[in-house]
C-alpha cells in the first residue's frame, strides 16, 4: 500500500478540519470529493508532509513521514500540486520546473530530460522558455502539474488540478492521470465529478472532516439512481451520499 | 497534454545524486533571479556618486583612498544589500511557495542558503568590480606605495553579513514591507553606531564603517610612514564573520529547517558565531590610538607593523632642497615653488636649514575623539640643521588641492621657516620681529598676523611639542589647539603692530635691495638671533 490512514485527525484552533480519516490506497487514481470545507486540502496537505497531523496514523510508501530520515525519503518519491500555485513571475516554465527537479534531488543528470518530458506531457513545450508571468491561468495550471510530476513521483497528489484547464486539456489531463496511475498513487482532489468518473477507480467522498463514501465511480453512481440531484449519475450519486451523511 | 510513457520512478534507478553538482545549478538558477541583479545599477550608481567621486578627488595616497574606499563601499551598499536580501528571504511567503518547498526533499535550510547565497554573490561582484576599478585607477596615478588589502577586506567581510541580516529579517517578517523597512533601518543603525564612538578604546568601533581615530576623516598621515596597523581591521573581519555565521546558523534552527543532527549543528555554528563575534566587540574596547595614528589592539597587534617604512625621499633642486616622501611626490613641484621664494631669501645665511624634509606626523588621543596631531621633535635639527616639515594634509582636515596644499605651505611653513632663522617666537626682540616681518614681506608672504587664512599650520615653533587640532569644532573644540608646553602653533609669528618703530624698520628693511638685506643678515644674522640687535640698528 502507497497510502495507509488510520484515525487521522488535524485541528486548525478549534476547527477539527479533518475529523478521522481511515484510507487505504494503491496503484491507480483515487478521486477525493466533497463540498467546500469538507477537509480534502487539508487531508492532501498531510499526505504531502507540508502539515503533521494533530493524531492518528499515516504511512506513506510503507514510510513513516513522522521521522525526518523516511519523510525526506517520501519527499524524494512525491508530487504535489498545491490547490492555490504559488510561482516566481521572473522564471520560465523550464526553470520552474528544473527548480522543483532540483528540489525534490532528483540526480542532476536526469534532470534536464526529466524537466523536458514533464513540460511535453503537461503541452508546455512550445512555453518551455516563456516567463511564468505570461502565461494564462490554465498554462500556470500545467506548469504546476509538471512540477508535480517531474520527478515520475510514486504518490502524486492534485488539488484542484483542472480548475482553469479547457475541455480539450482536461480531457488529455484524463489520460495522463490514468498513465501515471499505472504505476503510482494518484490522488485527486476536484469537485468535478466527470473527472472522476472519466479517469478514477477509485473514489472517496468527504464532508465535514470524514470519509462518507469509500468506493468505485460506478457504486458512486448507483447509490443516486432515484434519490440523487443532479445532471448525470455521479452527481445524483454524489449528492445522495452527501444528503444521507447530513440526515 | 500526452500520457506517452515516461522513465520509471526515480526510486527504482540506481541514483547518483551529486549534491554539489545539484547545489551549483540551484546557485545558478537563484543567481538568474536573484532581486540583487536588479539593485546592483542601484549600488554601483550610489558608489560611483558618492564614494568614488569623493575618493578620486583626493590626492593618490593609498592610505586615502583605501580608508575613504571602505567606509564609503560599506554606505553605498547597505541599503541596496539588505534590501535585496530582505525580499529574496520573504520570497516563499510572498509568492505562496512556502507549502511546495517545505514538502521538497532537500532541506530548507539548505535552499534558503542558495538564495542567500546568490544575493551575496552580486553584491560581492559588484564591490569587487567598484573596487578594481577605484585601485586600478589609483595605482596608475600613486608614485609610490601599493594597494592596502585590509580596508577592502572589511568592505568584503561586510556584504555577506549585510546579506545575512536581511535576508533574516525577511525570512522572519515575510512582508513585501520588510525590504524597504529592512533596508533603512540597516542603513542608520550602522550610521548612527558610529556616533557612539567615544576615543579609541571604544567598543563601537567594530562598525566596519570605521576606518581609524573616528571623526579625523581621512587622513594623509597615516600608513604613509608606517605599515599599516590590520588590528582594527582583523577584528572587523572577526565580528562580520561570527555575526555571519551566527545569523545563518540561527537561520537553520527552526523546526523542519532540516534533519535535528543538521539543527544541532547549526546551533553550534550559530554559538560560534555568536562567540567569535562578542570576542571581536571585546577586542575593540581594548584599541588605542598609536603613535602613527592607527588603532591598536594590543592582543592582536604585531608589534613589526610599527617599524617606518623605508623610502627614498623625492627633492627639489631649489636654493635649499625640499624632500617629501615619494607618496607625495605630485605635491612637489607645487610645494616647492611655494616655497622657492622665502628659500631664496635665507638660502645661504647663518643658521639656514640644509634641507627642509617632510616628517611623519604623531598622533595622541586626547579627551572624546580629539586627536592631536603633530611632530615628535624639534622642528630644526641636526648638523647641518634640516627643517622637519608637516604638510598641512598630515594634519586633520578636509582633503585639499596641491595648490591650496602649496598656498597653506607658502604661509604656514614659509613664515616659520624665517622665524626658525631668525629666531622669532615668544620672547623675540622686536629686531626679531621685524627683521621676520621684512623677509616674508620681501618674499611675497602676508605681513605676520595678517593672515587669518593661516589656520592648518603645525610648524610655526621649534620645539618638541606637538601641535593639535580638534576633530570636532560642532562639538566646542577650537579648530586648532595648543599643545602642552609649546606656544601657540598653526599662527605665523606675531607681527610688529603697525605704526610701531618695528613696523616702520621692517618696512625699511624689506625696502632694501636684496642683495644689502643678505649682506646685512650674513653679518648680523648671529647677533639679532642672540637679542643683541635693537630696531635702531637696523637699516
Amino acid at each position: 500500500m502507497n497510502l495507509e490512514i488510520a484515525g487521522l485527525t488535524r485541528r486548525f484552533g478549534r476547527t477539527m478540519a479533518v475529523a478521522g480519516v481511515d484510507l487505504h490506497a494503491g496503484p491507480g487514481v483515487l478521486g477525493l470529493l466533497g463540498p467546500n470545507g469538507a477537509g480534502k486540502t487539508s487531508l492532501l496537505r498531510m499526505m504531502a508532509t507540508a502539515i503533521p497531523p494533530t493524531s492518528g496514523r499515516l504511512r506513506l510508501l510503507d514510510r513513516d513521514p513522522g521521522s525526518y530520515g523516511p519523510r525526506r525519503e517520501i519527499r524524494r518519491r512525491l508530487g504535489y500540486l498545491p490547490q492555490s500555485l504559488g510561482y516566481y513571475p521572473g522564471f520560465t516554465v523550464a526553470e520552474f520546473v528544473e527548480y522543483f527537479a532540483l528540489l525534490k534531488e532528483m540526480p542532476p543528470a536526469r534532470i534536464p530530460a526529466a524537466v523536458t518530458i514533464a513540460v511535453d506531457r503537461t503541452a508546455l513545450g512550445g512555453k518551455a522558455n516563456a516567463k511564468l508571468r505570461t502565461l494564462s491561468g490554465g498554462m500556470l495550471r500545467r506548469v504546476g502539474i509538471a512540477q508535480a510530476i517531474v520527478n515520475e513521483p510514486e504518490l502524486l497528489l492534485l488539488d484542484e488540478p483542472t480548475a482553469g484547464l479547457d475541455p480539450e486539456q482536461r480531457v488529455a489531463f484524463r489520460a495522463l492521470l490514468r498513465a501515471l496511475g499505472q504505476r503510482a498513487t494518484v490522488v485527486v482532489s476536484t469537485h468535478l465529478v466527470e473527472d472522476v468518473g472519466a479517469a478514477c477507480a477509485q473514489v472517496v467522498l468527504m464532508d465535514q472532516g470524514k470519509i462518507v463514501y469509500d468506493g468505485t465511480p460506478g457504486e458512486l453512481a448507483a447509490r443516486g439512481e432515484g434519490c440523487g440531484v443532479g445532471d448525470a449519475p455521479l452527481e445524483r450519486g454524489y449528492s445522495a451520499v452527501l444528503a444521507a451523511a447530513r440526515s | 497534454m500526452t500520457a506517452a510513457s515516461a522513465p520509471a520512478p526515480s526510486g527504482l534507478l540506481p541514483v547518483m545524486r551529486r549534491p554539489g553538482l545539484a547545489a551549483a545549478r540551484l546557485l545558478r538558477l537563484e543567481l538568474r533571479h536573484s532581486a540583487m541583479l536588479w539593485m546592483l545599477p542601484v549600488a554601483i550608481a550610489l558608489f560611483w556618486l558618492t564614494t568614488y567621486r569623493k575618493t578620486m578627488a583626493m590626492p593618490p595616497l593609498w592610505n586615502l583612498r583605501a580608508t575613504s574606499m571602505q567606509s564609503g563601499a560599506i554606505t553605498d551598499f547597505i541599503a541596496p544589500v539588505v534590501g535585496a536580501a530582505a525580499w529574496m528571504g520573504s520570497r516563499e511567503a510572498r509568492r505562496r511557495t512556502t507549502d511546495l518547498v517545505t514538502i521538497s526533499a532537500r532541506p530548507r535550510w539548505a535552499e534558503r542558503l542558495t538564495a542567500w547565497a546568490a544575493t551575496t554573490s552580486w553584491a560581492m561582484a559588484g564591490y569587487l568590480g567598484c573596487l578594481a576599478v577605484l585601485y586600478g585607477v589609483t595605482a596608475h596615478q600613486a608614485s609610490w606605495g601599493g594597494p592596502l588589502w585590509w580596508p577592502a577586506a572589511v568592505a568584503a567581510a561586510s556584504l555577506p553579513t549585510l546579506s545575512a541580516l536581511g535576508f533574516a529579517a525577511g525570512t522572519l517578517v515575510p512582508s513585501r514591507f520588510t525590504a524597504p523597512l529592512a533596508a533603512i533601518a540597516a542603513f542608520f543603525a550602522l550610521a548612527l553606531s558610529t556616533e557612539l564612538i567615544r576615543g579609541s578604546h571604544s567598543y563601537w568601533q567594530i562598525s566596519p564603517l570605521v576606518t581609524g581615530p573616528w571623526d579625523t576623516g581621512p587622513d594623509a598621515g597615516v600608513a604613509t610612514f608606517y605599515h599599516f596597523v590590520p588590528d582594527l581591521p582583523i577584528a572587523q573581519v572577526m565580528f562580520l564573520a561570527g555575526l555571519t555565521t551566527a545569523v545563518l546558523g540561527a537561520l537553520a534552527l527552526p523546526e523542519g529547517a532540516g534533519p535535528r543532527s543538521l539543527r544541532a549543528a547549526a546551533a553550534a555554528v550559530a554559538a560560534a558565531g555568536l562567540l567569535a563575534a562578542g570576542t571581536a566587540v571585546g577586542l575593540a574596547g581594548t584599541g588605542r590610538l598609536d603613535n602613527h595614528g592607527m588603532i591598536a589592539i594590543p592582543a592582536l597587534h604585531d608589534a613589526a607593523s610599527g617599524r617606518p617604512i623605508r623610502y627614498t625621499p623625492v627633492c627639489s633642486h631649489t636654493a635649499i632642497p625640499v624632500c617629501l616622501n615619494p607618496a607625495y611626490a605630485s605635491y612637489l613641484p607645487d610645494t616647492a615653488a611655494a616655497l622657492r621664494p622665502v628659500l631664496d631669501e635665507l638660502a645661504g645665511l647663518p643658521g639656514t636649514p640644509a634641507r627642509i624634509s617632510q616628517a611623519a606626523a604623531t598622533y595622541r588621543q586626547e579627551r572624546g575623539n580629539s586627536v592631536a596631531i603633530g611632530l615628535t621633535g624639534p622642528v630644526l635639527s641636526g648638523t647641518p640643521p634640516v627643517y622637519h616639515l608637516l604638510l598641512p594634509d598630515q594634519l586633520d582636515g578636509p582633503v585639499m588641492t596641491a595648490s591650496e596644499l602649496a598656498s597653506l605651505v607658502r604661509s604656514g611653513a614659509g613664515s616659520d621657516l624665517v622665524a626658525s632663522v631668525t629666531g622669532d617666537g615668544p620672547g623675540a626682540s622686536q629686531a626679531q620681529r621685524a627683521v621676520t616681518a621684512a623677509l616674508m614681506i620681501a618674499a611675497g608672504l602676508p605681513m605676520p598676523g595678517a593672515a587669518p587664512e593661516i589656520v592648518r599650520h603645525a610648524n610655526s615653533q621649534p620645539g618638541p611639542s606637538p601641535g593639535a587640532r580638534c576633530q570636532r569644532p560642532a562639538a566646542g573644540c577650537p579648530a586648532l589647539r595648543v599643545g602642552p608646553g609649546a606656544g601657540p602653533r598653526g599662527q605665523p609669528p606675531p607681527g610688529p603692530a603697525p605704526g610701531s618703530p618695528a613696523y616702520a624698520a621692517a618696512r625699511r628693511f624689506a625696502a632694501l635691495p636684496a642683495a644689502a638685506r643678505r649682506a646685512w643678515l650674513v653679518q648680523h644674522l648671529t647677533a639679532l638671533r642672540a637679542g643683541r640687535v635693537t630696531v635702531a640698528q637696523l637699516p
